[in-house]
């Protein structure tokens, strides 16, 4: 029994990596804006789809000058979209900050409507650009394909996402806690007003932190893909996640995000394996179970919301 | 004084009268009727219930390109009945609630003669039963559940994909004898996937097969890592299963990704050309069944194939797949059913659909189709397909390796189909 159980417990924790990094850019927007962010499904989604056309030539980009591009090899065409597909969506969530700015300090329902309305508009542009066709996110060979695990195949890609992820929440721990910057931002999710009476410039503050959350959803997106596949409702299948891991961990705390992200997929996981007609639903009763006696979550903070 | 007017007494006669007399016009036993007129020369009407939303939207457009190419090619050749045959298209997303509402809607307020189309089998039940309220006559143009021409068929429904029996039988003997028979089924756990898991079981164990575990897969399911590894540690010989949309798309790739797709064996019931198309022969794995391919060696297929593409030179998916033929072919009946009863008229048109032979070349398979009356479902060949390792180009993704003639994969659901009478069924003619 054992021995069968611990392929799904490694399968979970893997998953769980996976659904922290999705959950990364939605805590950071919501522990310094206060903003829940609708959004970052279509920014997940437009991440997967920048890669799409970086790797890809049947991705939205046939133009002749590309051509050279494309025969690359796979590897530094991954490298490639791993850089430029967060850029693009870093840019596109300067834009949305801009257009939130008339929102701060009003009621928050603002907020969640326009970053709806967001989400809409950029389902469609990608609808437009690319159709609503599925796409397949071709990955460099190595990091492709099944290895032997016991008796049984596991995917090779599974553990590389898995691994960056980790990767992730170690490199945005280190920038949050290990620099300058981080600690402003930091100051500013805890009292936002000192932060501006130090002098700190709380606009491009602010406009710098959306960027970065709009980033990560960007790769969460190009990492998912070659999992989930592209369309253009898949961000769908990411925020609300997204949204469960952040509430479950309590609402701008950096590990309790983690730690819910590993919980939830463990849950997911076991249930998939030994509940299969619950796993959905697995995570929202895990979330009901929670809140029911820890209301703020597993990091137990108080909210930035509840101000 | 002479007293004018009605007197008390007879003002009450009168109002009872009047008041019986109205009562059985609107609470006396009736039929519902929307007959316009006899004849018109007006334009025939189409309601197209496509959807281009939700899980299905792929599937939805590709079919909504079949049926509107029917309607163009009949337009060109002059209309039907010498009348221009229009259409309305609205999005069902996927969606039994939007369904029903825009079957009220296209019925009610924008008078369509016909209604033509779905994919997913809980938005066409929801459909058909508003259409069967009013009378108007439904296509179901791709939903393949057994129990739209099974418990849930109506009088006014017409079922012209195969559904998941035809493919249960069409595949099951010779994978049994081919891979094994210890099967592992897996199901979208809604009506199409319970019922065409259902139709699998039985059909399976009815071929000697031993079920050794039956997985119901929540519709939306992103992850399969878990469901895959159970598999793993079950070692079935055959995994059979009923998954659709964009949850089999996302399964097929992770399939693939554990490099699971060769053993073991997988049968796929059905694989629709737009959830393959554009990702390689290699996202076709497994067996699975189809109604069409467009490089079947038949008369008209090729002929087909370039009209499609004349007609739709923008379109991604480039060459039309089984989603696409079964709207045309649908489409292209009714219009001419519509020029051989010489009008609208619903019961005519029914009388003359049940039970009604298409030609095996017309129709471009290798087996005459006929409509069945009892359970109005087409009743068709059915080809069995794998991934083609070797292509001749980059559309040819199927390797076809079998056919099988209706009569020797009819499904017993349908037998369990009790459509309404013709009188409880109202009369429905928008002239």
């Amino acid at each position: 029994m054992l021995y069968d159980l611990i392929p799904h417990l490694i399968n979970g924790v893997a998953l769980g990596l996976l659904f922290a990094l999705l959950a990364l850019g939605f805590m950071l927007i919501i522990g310094v804006m206060e903003v829940i962010n609708l959004a970052h499904g279509a920014l997940f989604t437009l991440g997967a789809y920048i890669a799409l056309a970086v790797m890809a030539p049947d991705g939205g980009l046939p133009f002749a000058f590309m051509e050279p591009y494309y025969a690359l090899p796979a590897v530094p065409r991954y490298v490639i979209a791993l850089i430029v597909g967060p850029a693009v969506v870093a840019v596109v969530g300067m834009g949305l900050e801009l257009c939130l700015r008339r929102t701060y300090g009003g009621d928050p329902l603002y907020g969640l409507l326009l970053t709806f309305g967001a989400a809409l508009v950029l389902e469609e542009t990608i609808r437009e650009i690319w159709g609503s066709s599925e796409y397949y996110l071709p990955i460099p060979r190595g990091i492709s394909g099944g290895f032997i695990f016991g008796d049984l195949i596991y995917s090779t890609y599974r553990i590389y996402a898995a691994l960056f992820a980790a990767a992730m929440i170690g490199v945005l721990w280190l920038f949050l806690n290990k620099t300058p910057y981080g600690a402003v931002i930091k100051a500013g999710a805890h009292d936002s007003e000192m932060v501006r009476a130090l002098g700190y410039n709380l606009k491009r503050l602010r406009l710098y932190v959306f960027a970065f959350g709009a980033a990560l959803a960007g790769i969460a997106g190009i990492v998912m893909a070659p999992i989930w596949g592209i369309r253009p409702v898949v961000g769908v299948d990411a925020v609300i996640p997204a949204f469960v891991v952040i509430v479950l961990g309590g609402v701008g705390s950096f590990w309790g995000a983690v730690s819910a992200g590993i919980l939830v997929g463990l849950v997911v996981g076991l249930t998939g394996a030994f509940l299969t007609d619950w796993s959905l639903l697995s995570m929202y009763l895990l979330l009901l179970a929670v809140v029911t006696f820890r209301t703020r979550g597993l990091a137990g903070k108080a909210s930035v919301l509840e101000a | 004084m002479s007293k004018k007017g009605m007197s008390r007494r007879g003002f009450l006669a009168t109002a009872l009268l009047s008041g019986t007399a109205g009562g059985a016009t609107l609470f006396g036993p009736w039929k519902h009727t929307r007959v316009y007129a006899a004849k018109s020369d007006k334009p025939i009407r189409i309601g197209l219930t496509h959807d281009a939303s939700g899980q299905f939207a792929n599937s939805g457009q590709a079919e909504k390109r079949g049926t509107i190419m029917a309607i163009e090619e009949a337009n060109a050749a002059g209309g039907v009945l010498g009348r221009k045959v229009e259409y309305l298209w609205m999005d069902t997303e996927t969606n039994p609630q939007t369904g029903t509402r825009v079957a009220e809607r296209l019925i009610s307020r924008e008078n369509v003669h016909f209604l033509v189309g779905a994919i997913q089998s809980g938005t066409a039940n929801a459909i058909s039963q508003v259409a069967q309220k009013y009378g108007c006559i439904y296509f179901n143009t791709n939903s393949s559940s057994p129990t739209e021409s099974g418990k849930n068929c109506h009088r006014v429904k017409f079922v012209w994909d195969g559904n998941g029996e035809n493919f249960s039988r069409a595949a099951a003997r010779n994978a049994i004898s081919a891979f094994g028979d210890k099967w592992f089924l897996m199901y979208n756990d809604y009506v199409w996937g319970q019922n065409t898991n259902a139709a699998t079981k039985k059909v399976a164990s009815g071929y000697g097969a031993e079920v050794i575990d039956e997985v119901a897969i929540p519709v939306g399911t992103r992850d399969w890592s878990s469901v895959l590894l159970k598999i793993q540690q079950a070692k079935p010989d055959v995994v059979a299963a009923a998954v659709g949309g964009d949850d089999f798309k996302v399964m097929r790739q992770q399939v693939s990704d554990m490099n699971l797709d060769q053993k073991p064996a997988w049968i796929n019931n059905q694989q629709d050309w737009p959830d393959v198309y554009g990702l390689g022969a290699d996202a076709a794995f497994g067996v699975f069944g189809t109604t069409w391919y467009h490089y079947l060696d038949l008369p008209g297929v090729g002929d087909f194939v370039k009209r499609y593409q004349a007609a739709y030179p923008e379109t991604r998916i480039n060459v039309p797949g089984n989603v696409t033929y079964n709207g045309y072919v649908a489409m292209r009946e009714l219009l001419r059913v519509i020029e051989e009863v010489g009008g609208t008229d619903n019961i005519k048109i029914i009388k003359a659909l049940e039970g009604r032979t298409m030609a095996a070349a017309g129709r471009m398979q290798h087996h005459d189709a006929v409509i069945d009356p009892n359970s109005h479902h087409v009743q068709q060949t059915i080809y069995l397909a794998t991934g083609n390792t070797q292509p001749r180009d980059d559309s040819d993704y199927f390797k076809i390796l079998s056919w099988s003639d209706p009569e020797s994969i009819r499904a017993s659901a349908d037998d369990t189909c009790s459509l309404e009478s013709y009188d409880a069924t109202p009369s429905y003619d928008q002239g």
